[in-house]
């Protein structure tokens, strides 16, 4: 445990402390004259930084707002009425919650830019192209996003609100809307957490960011801080005062839910609640809410979908929409685009597919660790560590990063002998620290199932200390552990700031090629790219899904079902 | 001002063809305290859904005092038939005070918000809960979240009162404790009660009427006294709960409708004859607990012969379990002393206790 806790506090407290602290005490790390100051913080509440701060801010405000007002409903529909297809809508919500938002983005863009697929299609709407490339387009993107969040929140708050309070409503007088009315507020907790994450997601967001809002001439806080390192000449501490704004940003809309929430316990499962009765939807209303539905995910997955696929398969100048397959060409042959991007076209997707499966598999065994500690009697040290994953968990990843860019920069690493400043080891500990607290969160449930009896009770019927694991343990926690694995093979997959920070030079993982090959114009090999990446992932989780469910024993599958059935 | 209730012969289908209730008709006088007794799957809670207008009938019809609320056209909602009900598992909302929980079911008395507060106040210390009328739902114990279900129900003193298994989720000393209050405070507000258990002595203690449930069919309805005295069917009686049964030769009816009946090992005894005709000389007798005593084996008047297998304290005094010639098990045999395990003891036999069916029924 002690080492455990060295790794914790090596990799994942003190860069970001190291970092955060710079804004105030830039002496202390050899960048500046003073022990103390608060420049760096007032530098970043001005000029363009403030404006960036100050869209941030309203951009995921009004994301967070359009996840709830379309995941409420869609959650609504799913639950509580007839919605034809509703079986496949959880998974589909699971994709576009897997996909990094960069990616839609991309998709977007590839479409209303004015050399893009809408305009080879003959479509000359320039007032598409600055609705989207704008506010609008960032609001729109970050928004689809914070959907699944808002989904998922609610699908859990509505799966226990059983009919009984809609019956007690309905037979003490209470008309059909005002039993609704009534009802409303006890899912406020979900709401409230909806809203929170929403604009924590949105707020620490790199993606839509570093594409279409600086594409757009849209500043938002995360890019200003990674150029405030990216740029010459770096400025660590004003990056660093900026690091302390997102995360205030963050953590306050979260603390004030938890603190608007705490001691109001909106519990409402009991064992013997009734199913909700489903609505049967007849006639306009169907018609009206498939329709609604089907837009979201046109929206969401559609639109970009076809944006990425069509552009993939244009070749890169000219304005007809003649579909090519060279760009595919290009990825599997060797030329001298392939060339120029350090070994081959498909190097940086092996090279990620690796980085993903490495990844993974070191941060489900940590987040195992750590979901074990979290889940025992409830010390001080497991109070710290929960304090330490949780606020991680919230922690932007382009801080995170920033972070470790400047920690393990610092003179001292050379003097330990610790060089791993842009190398593949740093990326993928940087990977590994970034996933861990959310694994650790994820697999807490499931372990907190796990009685000591279990193990006890194969230990004495005669079991060895391997099989009473494999057969006490194991059963209970597999079905999530391989859910762990796949959410962060995926999320490192396609991972954007962290890569984009602490890539090796010569050695780009997808997302920094794909971007590489955009911003040179080669949109056709780039968008190729993205496809492919996308579709190796999906295959991924249908080979692991797939294997698990032959493979594993049927009890295991039925257990894991309904313990990992909350967010694996 | 307690309203009768008549349901003329009441059916509902689920959707996926599950019948949940066939033909079922009663008359519930105005006032009366009616439980509706049954196993899990009986129908009686969607009896009582029916009732409350959460549930659509398929058939039948349902009248509450003069007035038609559900029929095959006619389906009146569940706010508009101005009754009141205590769930299951309550359903107080989580985010209401016990105070608010309260209140919330006088908004249709159209009464000022102060009124609504003082009244749901008081209604609280009626039932022993004014100094917690603040709390919230999940700071309140089990048994004090029934007592807010309680006046919820009874503050806006409506006709009707439904309770759905009230009990069924508190320990065995709350639940008696309830049970006592659930039947002064609704006798007290002198409304129709329709109440809803699988517990027999639950049904019997709070019961002026008894209606037994069985798949779907109003098997028996009447004082309880009647249902455990006389019951209709061999389902009514196992429910209500027996001693044992077993098969008997019938050898002499007499007039007070008693028949003299002989068993495969023993000695004749007079059992009482159920409603039906006895077809053949086989029957199958249903031996209350009440109808069996311990007596020491050999005594002249015994009927049964068998060994203790079993003796537990119950306070009052101790309940045995009897095998008799290894075939038939008789349990519940209650007597004031306790009689050790493997001793061989006399049975005696009352006729008001023994009820005599068609033997395979």
């Amino acid at each position: 445990m002690p080492l455990f806790w060295l790794l914790l506090a090596c990799f994942i407290l003190a860069p970001c402390a190291c970092f955060l602290l710079l804004a105030v005490s830039p002496r202390l790390f050899g960048q500046g004259g003073q022990w103390f100051t608060l420049t760096y913080l007032h530098q970043a509440l001005t000029g363009a930084t403030a404006v960036a701060i100050v869209n941030s801010l309203w951009v995921s405000s009004a994301a967070a707002v359009m996840g709830v007002a379309i995941g409420f409903p869609i959650a609504w529909l799913v639950a509580r009425t007839t919605l034809p297809g509703r079986r496949f809508l959880p998974g589909a919500m699971w994709l576009v919650l897997l996909l990094p938002s960069w990616l839609p983005a991309l998709g977007w863009e590839r479409i209303v830019q004015p050399d893009g697929v809408m305009y080879r299609l003959g479509l000359d709407w320039p007032w598409v192209t600055h609705a989207i490339m704008g506010p609008f387009g960032v609001v729109l993107l970050l928004g689809l996003r914070c959907v699944p969040f808002s989904y998922l929140a609610i699908t859990a708050a509505l799966a226990g609100l059983g009919q009984e309070f809609e019956d007690a409503a309905r037979v003490h007088g209470a008309s059909r809307v005002a039993a609704l009315r009534l009802i409303i507020p006890i899912l406020a907790p979900a709401i409230w957490s909806a809203l929170a994450i929403g604009f924590a997601e949105s707020i620490s967001d790199f993606g839509v960011a570093a594409t279409l809002a600086y594409n757009s001439n849209f500043s938002l806080a995360t890019y200003q801080l990674y150029a405030a390192i990216g740029n010459f000449p770096p400025s660590f501490p004003l990056a660093a005062g900026m690091g302390w704004l997102l995360v205030a940003a963050v953590a306050i809309p979260l603390a004030l839910q938890a603190r608007a929430l705490r001691g109001r316990s909106y519990a409402v499962l009991s064992g013997r609640t009734r199913l909700a009765v489903r609505r049967q939807l007849r006639g306009w209303s169907q018609a009206g809410a498939t329709a609604g539905v089907g837009l979201f995910f046109v929206v969401a997955l559609g639109v970009p979908g076809f944006g990425a696929v069509s552009a993939s398969l244009l070749a890169d100048y000219g304005g007809s929409f003649k579909l090519t397959l060279a760009n595919y060409h290009a990825l599997f042959a060797q030329t001298n685009l392939a060339a120029a991007a350090g070994g081959g076209l498909l190097s940086p997707i092996e090279r990620s597919l690796g980085y993903g499966a490495v990844t993974a598999t070191i941060t489900v065994i940590g987040g195992f660790i750590a979901a074990r500690m979290l889940a025992r009697r409830r010390t001080r040290a497991t109070g710290a560590l929960d304090f330490l994953l949780l606020a991680s968990v919230a922690l932007p990843g382009v801080v995170f990063g920033a972070g470790y860019i400047f920690a393990y920069n610092l003179p001292i690493m050379s003097r330990l002998g610790i060089n791993l400043y842009q190398t593949v080891t740093l990326l993928i500990i940087a990977y590994t620290a970034a996933s861990l607290p959310t694994n650790a969160r994820v697999l807490v449930g499931a372990v907190s199932q796990l009685q000591p009896s279990l193990k006890d009770a194969a230990r004495a019927h005669g079991a060895g200390a391997v099989i009473a694991w494999a057969r006490g343990v194991l059963p209970v926690v597999s079905r999530p552990i391989v859910m762990a694995w796949l959410f962060t093979f995926c999320g490192v997959f396609l991972e954007l700031p962290l890569s984009q920070l602490l890539y090796a030079p010569g050695s780009p993982p997808t997302s920094i090629a794909i971007e590489d090959n955009l911003s040179n114009y080669h949109f056709g090999v780039g968008m190729a790219q993205a496809v492919l990446a996308v579709a190796i992932c999906l295959t991924a989780v249908g080979v692991v899904l797939g294997g698990y469910r032959l493979l594993a024993p049927a009890g295991w599958r039925r257990i894991g079902s309904a313990i990992g059935g909350g967010r694996g | 001002m307690a309203d009768p209730i008549t349901i003329e012969n009441l059916g509902k289908t689920y959707p996926g063809g599950n019948q949940a209730l066939r033909d079922v008709s009663l008359e519930v006088e105005p006032g009366t305290f009616l439980v509706l007794l049954g196993p899990s799957g009986s129908g009686k809670t969607t009896l009582l859904r029916c009732l409350a207008g959460i549930e659509r009938v398929s058939s039948g019809r349902i009248a509450i005092g003069k007035r038609t609320v559900a029929d095959g056209r006619i389906h009146v909602p569940p706010d508009q038939r101005d009754l009141s009900m205590v769930f299951q598992d309550y359903a107080l909302w989580p985010h209401l005070s016990a105070r608010d929980n309260v209140a919330f079911a006088l908004r249709r008395r159209h009464l000022s918000r102060s009124e609504c507060r003082t009244r749901a106040q008081e209604m609280l210390d009626r039932v022993g809960l004014a100094a917690l009328a603040s709390r919230y739902p999940n700071e309140l114990s089990g048994g004090e979240q029934q007592r807010v279900a309680l006046a919820r129900a009874l503050i806006a003193d409506t006709g009707l009162i439904l309770c759905d298994e009230p009990l069924s989720n508190l320990d065995a000393d709350l639940r008696e404790r309830m049970r006592v209050e659930i039947s002064a405070l609704v006798r007290e507000a002198a409304a129709t009660t329709v109440y809803i258990t699988h517990d027999q002595a639950e049904a019997f203690a709070l019961a002026d009427q008894v209606g037994v449930l069985e798949r779907g069919r109003l098997v028996q309805a009447g004082p309880p006294e009647e249902i455990y005295t006389r019951p209709a069917t061999p389902f009514v009686a196992r429910f209500t709960g027996l001693a044992g049964e077993f098969g008997v030769r019938v050898r002499e009816r007499d007039g007070d409708g008693t028949v003299l009946v002989e068993p495969p090992h023993g000695h004749r005894f007079r059992a009482r004859a159920s409603a039906g005709p006895l077809a053949g000389p086989d029957a199958l007798v249903m031996i209350r607990p009440t109808g069996v005593r311990l007596c020491a084996d050999g005594s002249a008047d015994v009927h049964l012969s068998g060994r203790v297998t079993d003796v537990a304290f119950r306070g009052r005094g101790y309940e045995h379990a009897i095998d008799i010639d290894g075939s038939t098990r008789l349990t519940g045999v209650f007597a004031e002393a306790r009689t050790a395990r493997g001793e061989m003891v006399g049975l005696r036999l009352d006729p008001a206790g023994c009820h005599l069916f068609p033997a395979g029924s």
